[in-house]
């Protein structure tokens, strides 16, 4: 993200005039909001002092040394950045939030440092990414770092020519069709021509039956052109079917296998929803472009550029009135192709409208009930379905003039040549078969002019795709193994040293941690929600790398162990226990999918599952899943905790694995989990203490930092967070204990 | 509401003494010292210019007791429907106690006197920065975007606009209110006030 920006020549001349010797600008960062005004100021930062510039004016300075509480506030549209100089909080500026925000959230984090100390001279760095293009300053394509405007197109296709390795050869024969196709486009009517000319109009040859021998050769020519030129047609469509299908299968696996490989922070940042997008939409759109749409745009400009060369060839002046209506045809298309678009996505809109008001109200249809607002909800239905058939109607009017008009225009030409070519006709400078001739040309470059006004509009679709699925494909690995990665043998023993980690650099969620733990020993992590438990949880995993300190595993640091022999070595429970569709030995085989069936129930009875699975129709077999069996959520657990321990992990990982269970289940889990842990380092973060109590030792999160590390015992004596959540559980427990008496 | 107060602040109170001791640091993990929020009068509140040119207050709380704030944010609760009537005034959210409590609310601005007024609105009005299109000169759409230029009353600006379909609301008064890629919001009070160019440049997303 840029920290420093350029400041104009007389905003500049504004800070030289005021910076002192020894004063070194460290920051400039644009704001926009002043008073109630948009504005294009400056705010400078020196290692001394903060500068606020607009044009030629400096608005204010602030003192760096003894400032404190530097801080953005959210606001409604806009933020601020705010920080107390000695006489309380003082607004420094105002500037327009989606743009700046973090880009301010940095510079906070930056003054503060300036504020404890001047004598530092290097500027702090952040590698977020910026959401606007630095070159046009328009904003990416959302979730990406592609700006449409600034696309260097060339780039683009080098990489999709690259990618066609292997095609090429299938996708050239469309161009090849095409150019036959326009010859045959050009040569049948030549020979109509002839067959009016010298034969059909012709009064030499009228009564002459001999002639039909040679008219039939004309016919035959005719014919067999035809024929040829549907052959190719039917080849063609049959290749391009293959092509396309090799390309898509091409592209979708590789994004697939790169959308896989890349690491959780990368995967994390883009929604489901839009790498779904990515894999189906905008490959289809990428497919769609190379195998019908490319072809067909040859088709068509070669054809209409011929066209123009054929004519100009045959009878300039013919040409010339062809030529004449163009630019206006070509204006009207464009401007009616756009009219019906929005209001085709109009009509969308409004239909989306509707279905998601039906939804929202047959979902929520028993608070409708209860609250008995079904009439108001039918008049709100009503009302969105009338707006939609409405606008369904004006469209409708709309579509059914604009296209006969439209129709009209293209025909214009040809109205021009039947008047100048009859003209010629009666004055015998032209003979019938010509006009003909010139007729068919004259549709022939008209065609096109419909499909190359939508070209400009494609090819920007197919570009903004292709760039989309190159991000990924091009996206480095930010978790990514040393060049030569050690497979160790995990013992269990952990040192934390020191880490620091944010999600965003300049957030950080967990701040100079360092804990120790023996291997086999049992770690409670205990904090309330958003203190960094999972996030920690996460660094154990590298799901994520550490900003500063580092993680050590037998004295290793992680990241020198190859991820793959990390992973296979830590077996996870997550709360939410997602089974993929498939059967239950499926799922208990997911991370060892050659596990025999011994280890599979073996894995089963660690988790206390066996039981229960022996209980079902189908055993083992039972398919479970979105489609399959539903199971309990206890049984779900305690399914997702064989899968866990049938590779016999080293390091067991426990993220609230008993949260949503009743106290009954719980029980055998815990039960189970037991078992698991002996004999492994384990982590466990849980809500419910009596969870932990089999810990050998509990630490204490607490905004971030670690606040308590030590046995049950230690810490019931420290008397600290650890304690007073023992004592509020407690209370709780026995409240309701309490309440259930009296109910009782 | 109340009852619920009392009873959560309670079982905190009681142990307070013997066990917690010095419960400063980390006052949210047990409710307690929850501030109670006062009806906020001329009688019982005076605000006045912070050192730092925001906002300062003095009340008088419902223990009856002085209380001073160097600086309290005031939001709208109803920033779009009704702006000047339940002011919301609180502590600014901070690192240390995380989101600022309340600690009163205004029925009506026009509770206060002029002086009073001016200094909350300045607040608000920063707060709630929302300009006014006055005229609209261009909207061009381009790969799924909207690129508008206006006239506002915050001066001439040109912003970005995604997915105009919802970012366009039309309010029951008839108010459209316009949120663009950045995070402003722009504001046209009365469409049928705005010049013919500029409501057919904008007919098409209404």
């Amino acid at each position: 993200m840029r920290l420093m920006f350029d400041l104009p020549e007389r905003e500049n001349a504004v800070l030289s005039a005021v910076v002192h010797e020894g004063e070194k600008l460290m920051y400039c960062i644009p704001f926009n909001i002043l008073e109630d005004k948009f504005v294009s100021g400056f705010i400078a930062i020196t290692n001394k002092k903060i500068y606020k510039i607009l044009d030629d004016r400096l608005l204010a300075e602030y003192t760096l040394a003894g400032a404190k509480d530097f801080r953005t506030e959210v606001m409604y549209g806009s933020c601020g950045f705010y920080a107390d100089f000695g006489e309380g909080t003082t607004l420094i500026c105002q500037f327009v939030s989606g743009r700046h925000l973090p880009r301010y959230a940095v510079i906070v984090k930056a003054c503060e440092i300036l504020a404890e100390d001047q004598s530092r001279d290097a500027p702090i760095t952040n590698s977020e990414r910026e959401r606007f293009c630095p070159k046009c300053g328009r904003p990416f394509v959302r979730g990406t770092n592609i700006c449409p405007y600034c696309l260097d197109h060339m780039e683009v296709y080098k990489k999709v020519f690259a990618l066609t390795k292997g095609l090429r050869l299938m996708m050239c024969f469309p161009f090849v069709v095409a150019v036959f196709n326009v010859i045959f486009q050009f040569v049948v009517p030549q020979i109509q021509k002839i067959a009016l000319n010298n034969y059909i109009l012709n009064e030499t040859t009228h009564g002459r039956a001999d002639k039909m021998t040679e008219f039939v050769f004309i016919v035959a020519a005719i014919v067999s052109l035809d024929l040829f030129h549907r052959a190719l047609a039917v080849l063609q469509s049959r290749l391009s079917a293959i092509t396309g299908n090799k390309f898509t299968l091409m592209m979708r696996t590789l994004l697939y296998e790169k959308i896989q490989s890349l690491s959780m922070s990368s995967v994390q940042r883009k929604s489901t929803g839009d790498l779904m997008g990515r894999i189906n939409g905008d490959v289809n759109v990428a497919q769609d472009f190379i195998v019908n749409q490319l072809p067909n745009l040859f088709v068509q400009v070669f054809s209409f550029l011929t066209g123009l060369v054929v004519m100009l060839v045959i009878s300039p002046i013919m040409a010339l009135f062809i030529f004449v209506p163009i630019p206006f045809v070509v204006f009207l298309i464009s401007k009616f192709w756009k009219s019906v678009q929005l209001r085709n996505r109009r009509l969308w809109v409004l239909g989306q409208r509707t279905n998601h008001l039906l939804q929202d109200i047959l979902n929520g249809i028993r608070v409708v009930k209860c609250f008995g607002r079904e009439a108001s909800e039918i008049a709100r239905f009503k009302s969105a379905s009338v707006k939609h058939a409405a606008q369904n109607e004006r469209n409708a009017k709309v579509f059914d003039t604009v296209f006969p008009l439209l129709g009209f225009a293209i025909k214009l030409g040809s109205y021009f040549i039947l008047m100048y070519g009859n003209y010629l006709l009666f004055n015998g400078k032209m003979l019938v078969g010509e006009l003909h001739q010139i007729n068919s040309y004259a549709n022939i470059i008209y065609a096109p002019l419909m499909y190359i006004t939508f070209i400009p509009r494609n090819i920007s679709n197919f570009l903004t795709s292709l760039s989309k699925i190159f991000e990924i494909i091009e996206e480095n690995q930010e978790v990514a193994d040393i060049d030569l990665p050690i497979d160790i043998r995990i013992e269990g023993e952990i040192d934390v040293k020191n880490v620091t980690f944010g999600y965003e650099s300049y957030n950080p969620v967990l701040e100079g941690i360092s804990f120790h733990v023996n291997p086999g020993e049992m770690i409670g992590i205990v904090g309330h929600s958003g203190c960094g438990k999972t996030t920690l949880i996460n660094l154990l995993m590298r799901l994520y790398d550490v900003n500063e300190g580092a993680i050590e595993i037998d004295g290793v640091n992680i990241k020198d162990i190859s991820q793959n022999a990390l992973r296979t070595q830590i077996g996870v429970v997550l709360q939410e226990t997602f089974l993929f569709s498939g059967t239950i030995r499926d799922n208990i085989r997911y991370a060892m999918p050659h596990a025999t069936d011994e280890q599979v129930i073996a894995a089963a009875r660690i988790a206390n599952a066996h039981d229960f699975i022996l209980n079902l129709p189908e055993g083992y077999n039972t398919m479970v899943g979105e489609k399959g069996y539903s199971l309990s959520g206890g049984e779900r657990q305690r399914i997702a905790i064989a899968r866990a321990v049938i590779h016999d992990p080293r390091i067991m990982i426990l993220d609230e694995a008993t949260a949503a269970l009743d106290t009954e289940t719980e029980k055998l889990i815990q039960d189970s989990l037991n078992k698991l842990t002996e004999g492994r380092t384990v982590f466990a973060i849980a809500h419910r203490l009596s969870t932990l109590r089999n810990a050998d030792k509990l630490l204490v999160l607490d905004k971030g930092r670690v606040a308590e590390f030590g046995t049950h015992s230690e810490l019931l004596e420290n008397k600290g967070i650890y304690y007073k959540l023992v004592m509020a559980q407690r209370k709780m427990a026995q409240s309701v204990i309490e309440h259930q008496g009296i109910a009782n | 509401m109340a009852e619920d107060k009392k009873t959560t602040a309670k079982p905190s109170t009681k142990p307070k003494n013997d066990i917690l001791g010095d419960g400063e640091d980390d006052g949210d993990l047990i409710l307690e010292n929850q501030r109670v929020s006062i009806a906020l009068t001329p009688e019982n509140a005076w605000f006045s210019r912070s050192g730092g040119n925001l906002i300062s207050l003095k009340i008088i709380n419902d223990k009856g007791e002085e209380e001073e704030f160097e600086r309290v944010v005031v939001l709208r609760s109803f920033p779009v429907t009704n702006p000047d009537e339940f002011l919301s005034v609180r502590e600014p959210d901070s690192k240390k106690q995380g989101r600022g409590k309340e600690i009163g609310m205004i029925r009506r601005i026009t509770d206060f006197d002029e002086a009073t007024r001016q200094l909350l609105s300045e607040e608000l009005d920063r707060r709630y920065f929302t300009p006014e299109i006055q005229k609209i000169m261009s909207v061009k759409d381009k790969f799924g975007y909207l690129y508008w230029e206006v006239v506002t009353t915050a001066g001439h600006v040109t912003f970005v606009l995604n997915n105009p379909f919802s970012n366009i609301r039309i309010l029951e008064d008839g108010r459209i209110l316009i949120n663009d890629i950045d995070g402003n919001v722009f504001e046209i009070r009365d469409p049928a006030n705005l010049d013919a160019a500029s409501l057919k440049k904008i007919e098409i997303y209404l």
